[in-house]
């Protein structure tokens, strides 16, 4: 049992590992522990005691009772330990399978420091792979098409600068009929809370802004929403390991406010 | 047997503590350097407040969630801890070596308490081995190294054990005792024993990640 077994097409991954030799990889790994990977790696690596007791804080290991490949343990010895042990010298093919469990089965949602006596934060490690992945251009598609619409728009949806206003001002418009004194205003200077969404809610959800606005008409409160690139406060950046557009994102969105 | 009794706790006992104590120093000053020029971010959060407050939420049995989710586990290894660390630090024996070299006395505890706490000891490791035998999840991520890091805890007490009881030859066994000790000692800077130079920073820190930017527990 291992992520070898479990093996899923996914075009993003099979292209990115199609471009790979032992040599890239190795370098990638090398130069990423060089520079970005530091005490923290170091000392998880090293102290990690293999007690098993984080099986039963991760919902992969405790949905997979019968594999015990999905502990959080068993998941950083099939990926950066790894790496870690051969010195990033393996073969695209084992990559793949280093990145689909870094991807797919790790959600970085960190709730296995609440199980390991010593703090072990797996979400970190994993997310030193995906860096690792990232660099080596070997990202799940769909993930990776949302990252490009960060790169590009902004926001994760590739909703356009003008769709965007457009929105906010329909559901001002159907939410006046309801609620005949409410606005949603745009970039109040001063405004005392300052609201913003994940690109899906004007995408596929729009009415969570309609939602949003009755509830800040109803309280009365001194509210406003962006209207400039910004106002998008999600981030697939972080997640894919392109830690370059995720300090952009985070930045836009901070000016933004 | 003399000669050996005497160039164990006398040379040898002085390389093993010098490894030991110097040889943790430098790992911790190696590691906070490391940290200083790569882990910036991670420094800029650490708090004394938070990492205390989870340290001692930890050191408390069955408080943080992992401890309540694994009962056996828990009562094995805080028997295993408190009795690795007390048992030879107070064992009445122990102290008369440290009276005898440098004229330092200080508490002890019984003999028979001291027993009692060994083969707590020993059976605290006989679980650990256990549960990387018999539980398919700890089984799939043991490696040799834990394996060797558990042989070198069991041995000084299995072997201390076997000397206080003078079940098998006492003079072979007192000179294997102070060795298998002796490596331990040395052993701790270098080996997974680390844990017991770093697990209070790790900790320390995923408290005060937890405490600064997400406002929640880490227990």
């Amino acid at each position: 049992m291992g992520i070898q077994d479990r093996l899923i097409e996914d075009v993003g991954l099979r292209r990115g590992v199609s471009r790979l030799t032992p040599e890239k990889i190795e370098t990638v790994v090398r130069s990423v522990m060089a520079s970005e990977a530091g005490a923290r790696l170091k000392a998880y690596s090293e102290t990690c005691m293999r007690c098993g007791m984080c099986a039963k804080g991760c919902h992969f290991a405790l949905s997979h009772p019968d594999d015990p490949s999905y502990t959080p343990a068993a998941k950083v010895a099939q990926t950066m330990g790894v790496l870690l042990k051969t010195g990033g010298r393996v073969d695209p093919g084992t990559f793949y399978g280093i990145a689909q469990l870094a991807y797919t089965e790790c959600n970085l949602c960190k709730r296995c420091v609440h199980y390991c006596p010593i703090g072990i934060d797996t979400g970190f490690i994993m997310s030193m792979v995906r860096r690792i992945c990232h660099k080596l251009g070997v990202t799940p598609q769909y993930i990776q098409d949302t990252a490009h619409s960060h790169s590009t728009t902004f926001n994760q949806m590739w909703v356009k600068d003008d769709e965007w206003i457009d929105t906010l001002q329909w559901q001002e418009d159907e939410a006046r009929d309801e609620f005949p004194g409410l606005r949603i205003p745009l970039d109040k200077e001063g405004a005392e809370i300052y609201y913003s969404v994940i690109a899906p809610e004007p995408k596929f959800r729009t009415q969570l802004i309609y939602q949003a606005a009755a509830i800040f008409n109803a309280a009365g409160v001194d509210w406003t929403m962006p209207s400039q690139p910004g106002w998008d406060n999600s981030d697939m950046c972080m997640f894919t390991g392109d830690f370059e557009m995720m300090g952009r994102l985070k930045r836009r969105h901070f000016e933004s406010a | 047997m003399n000669a050996a009794y005497q160039f164990v706790t006398g040379p040898l006992a002085w390389a093993a503590w010098g490894i030991f104590l110097l040889g943790s120093a430098w790992r911790l000053v190696a590691m906070y350097r490391l940290a200083r020029k790569k882990d910036a971010s991670a420094i800029a959060y650490m708090s004394w407040g938070y990492s205390l407050r989870s340290i001692v939420n930890w050191l408390i049995p069955f408080n943080a969630l992992g401890w309540r989710k694994n009962p056996a586990m828990t009562i094995a290894t805080f028997a295993f801890h408190v009795c690795l660390i007390a048992t030879p630090v107070f064992l009445v024996a122990h102290v008369m070596l440290w009276d005898q070299a440098f004229g330092v006395r200080y508490a002890t505890i019984p003999d028979a308490a001291a027993d009692g706490m060994t083969m707590l000891v020993i059976a605290a490791c006989l679980f650990f081995a256990g549960r990387r035998l018999a539980m398919p999840d700890v089984r799939a991520i043991t490696t040799p190294k834990d394996w060797f890091a558990l042989a070198i805890v069991l041995a000084p007490f299995l072997t201390g054990f076997l000397a206080y009881h003078q079940a098998i030859d006492y003079d072979t066994m007192i000179v294997l005792h102070v060795v298998t000790g002796e490596i331990m000692l040395a052993a701790i800077p270098f080996t997974r024993l680390s844990h017991m130079v770093f697990a209070v920073f790790t900790r320390a820190y995923m408290g005060s990640e937890f405490g600064g930017v997400r406002h929640a527990r880490d227990w």
